[in-house]
């Protein structure tokens, strides 16, 4: 079992109630799609899977670790265990395609010598070579993305959480987007993906979470059923 | 806290963040010029009131008047009584010739001869005495009094006590003000530099959801402010180093009244401390206003 929340709530600091006894579990190697309609609580789960957020109640474990009695000394060392893609991209303008992924190794500690390699190899399997010196501004959304996936993978995490990756992207870059994280999945990582295109979820087949008002509203196998 | 194969890394990114926020950190430098200037200003004045109080509070001494039968046998004697009171530094004999003499110089014009005028010497033989701690000469002087042979005593009575009284807020005050200019300099600091910062939260936000430590962050940012700082001190001392030397070269003559310090190595420490403010105060402005950003 790689999460779990057992009777996770959270209440703002302005009393905005954002999850209402929440449990959930997510297993190692699953592909998990979180849906539903604005404030019904996505954004606030998906901070509390790296503990940008903590429950108000309830518990979360993360390969067995509580994170809410996790020390702040110890939450870096759970994020190196997480790649996060974002809907803005959240690139370094002004660093190349290489320096944004490098950029990622040297944060958390990588040795130099290896830096190198590993950012090339991400780089392939993005698909972007050939674009390893281009700077963000001169590339389209599509590609952008494709280098913060590659970010979010150099550390080879165990959780790829991606909030809305393709809420920025046309339906055909979307879909490119969704095979990439479909390939990370099938190679071994764990991921959760929040999203808005129903498209998306419903080709996809793959386990869909529907969130409502902070209460989990249904958790299918698939979306075609509904 | 310091992981050594990172300080390249720090470095150079404190000179990247240096060079393309180049309005902010002017404008940060500027501000830690106005500060250390005022600091510096203060500390100098707090220095030279100390000093102009300090040789105001030396000169106090107590004049032992004697009695005029007083043998000179029992004159020495005296001394001896009054170099074993607790808290004498020193006794100087004034005879009533020399007392004489003393109140002729005071009179310039050589033709008014005081003895001519007077006839006899009206004046008696004295002590000059002075207390190792000034604020002492009152208690010292009362014991001195209760001596046998003793005429009158006389340390300006009052005038001493009050004396003291200003120079103990003069000190109080000179403090405050040091202690307020430099939490206002830390103020001043912390918010420009909250500026540069504020110029960089997106990327701090991405540092912290990868996995960076606090430290990891801080570092470039802590580098970055020390310069500032230290560089806008520098400045700061070249201003006050050039404007008190021409105080000094300049007004001793037309304000010979103010004895202004110049010890060489006091001013240098006093340089010195303000460069080690500058950097200080840098790196305390980067620490309060980046915490903010880093609880993420």
């Amino acid at each position: 079992m790689l999460v779990q929340f057992y009777n996770v709530s959270k209440v703002y600091k302005n009393g905005v109630k954002a999850l209402n006894d929440i449990s959930l579990k997510i297993d190692r190697g699953e592909f998990i799609f979180l849906m539903g309609p604005s404030g019904a609580g996505k954004s606030t789960l998906i901070k509390m899977l790296f503990r940008e957020e903590v429950p108000t109640r309830g518990q979360i474990f993360i390969a067995s670790r509580s994170i809410v009695r996790m020390k702040r000394s110890e939450v870096p060392q759970l994020r190196r265990n997480m790649g996060i893609v974002f809907q803005d991209f959240k690139l370094l303008e002004n660093k190349t395609v290489a320096e944004n992924i490098a950029f990622a190794m040297k944060v958390v500690g990588s040795k130099t010598r290896d830096i190198m390699p590993r950012t090339s190899e991400v780089i392939q399997m993005v698909g972007l070579k050939g674009k390893e010196n281009s700077f963000p501004g001169q590339l389209s959304g599509g590609e952008q993305q494709r280098v913060g996936i590659a970010r979010a993978i150099v550390n080879r995490p165990l959780l790829l959480i991606a909030d809305e990756p393709s809420g920025n992207l046309d339906m055909n870059t979307a879909r490119e987007i969704m095979e990439l994280l479909y390939d990370i999945n099938r190679k071994g990582t764990t991921v959760v993906m929040a999203t808005h295109a129903r498209e998306l979820v419903k080709s996809a087949r793959k386990r869909v979470i529907t969130l409502e008002a902070g209460q989990i509203l249904s958790d299918q196998n698939s979306l075609e059923s509904l | 806290m310091m992981n050594l194969k990172n300080i390249g890394y720090f470095f150079r990114e404190a000179f990247i963040s240096l060079t393309r926020n180049r309005l902010l950190s002017i404008a940060t430098v500027s501000t830690m010029v106005i500060c250390i200037l005022l600091l510096g200003t203060a500390v100098l004045m707090t220095i030279n009131t100390g000093s102009f109080i300090n040789r105001l509070e030396s000169d106090i001494q107590i004049i032992v008047f004697l009695d005029n039968s007083m043998t000179s046998t029992q004159i020495v004697d005296m001394k001896r009584n009054i170099e074993k009171q607790e808290g004498v530094k020193s006794v100087v004999f004034v005879s009533r010739e020399q007392a004489l003499q003393n109140l002729q110089k005071k009179f310039t014009d050589k033709n008014y001869d005081l003895s001519k005028t007077i006839g006899k010497n009206p004046l008696p033989d004295s002590y000059e005495v002075k207390a190792k701690d000034p604020k002492n000469v009152g208690a010292l002087a009362a014991q001195i009094k209760q001596m046998p042979g003793v005429y009158k005593v006389n340390y300006g009575q009052g005038l001493v006590e009050r004396l003291f009284q200003v120079t103990k807020w003069v000190r109080i005050i000179s403090i405050g003000f040091i202690v307020v200019l430099a939490l206002g300099a830390v103020f001043l600091i912390a918010t420009t530099i909250r500026l540069a910062i504020f110029a960089r939260r997106k990327e701090i936000y991405l540092m912290k959801l990868i996995g960076a430590t606090d430290w990891f962050i801080r570092w470039p940012f802590f580098i970055e402010g020390i310069m500032l700082g230290s560089g806008g001190a520098l400045i700061s001392i070249v201003l006050l180093g050039l404007g008190y030397n021409s105080l000094i070269h300049n007004m001793q003559t037309a304000l010979f009244f103010i004895p202004l310090v110049y010890n060489h190595s006091l001013l240098v420490n006093v340089y010195l401390s303000l460069l080690a403010t500058g950097a200080l105060l840098g790196a305390l402005g980067t620490y309060i206003s980046l915490n903010r950003f880093l609880d993420v």
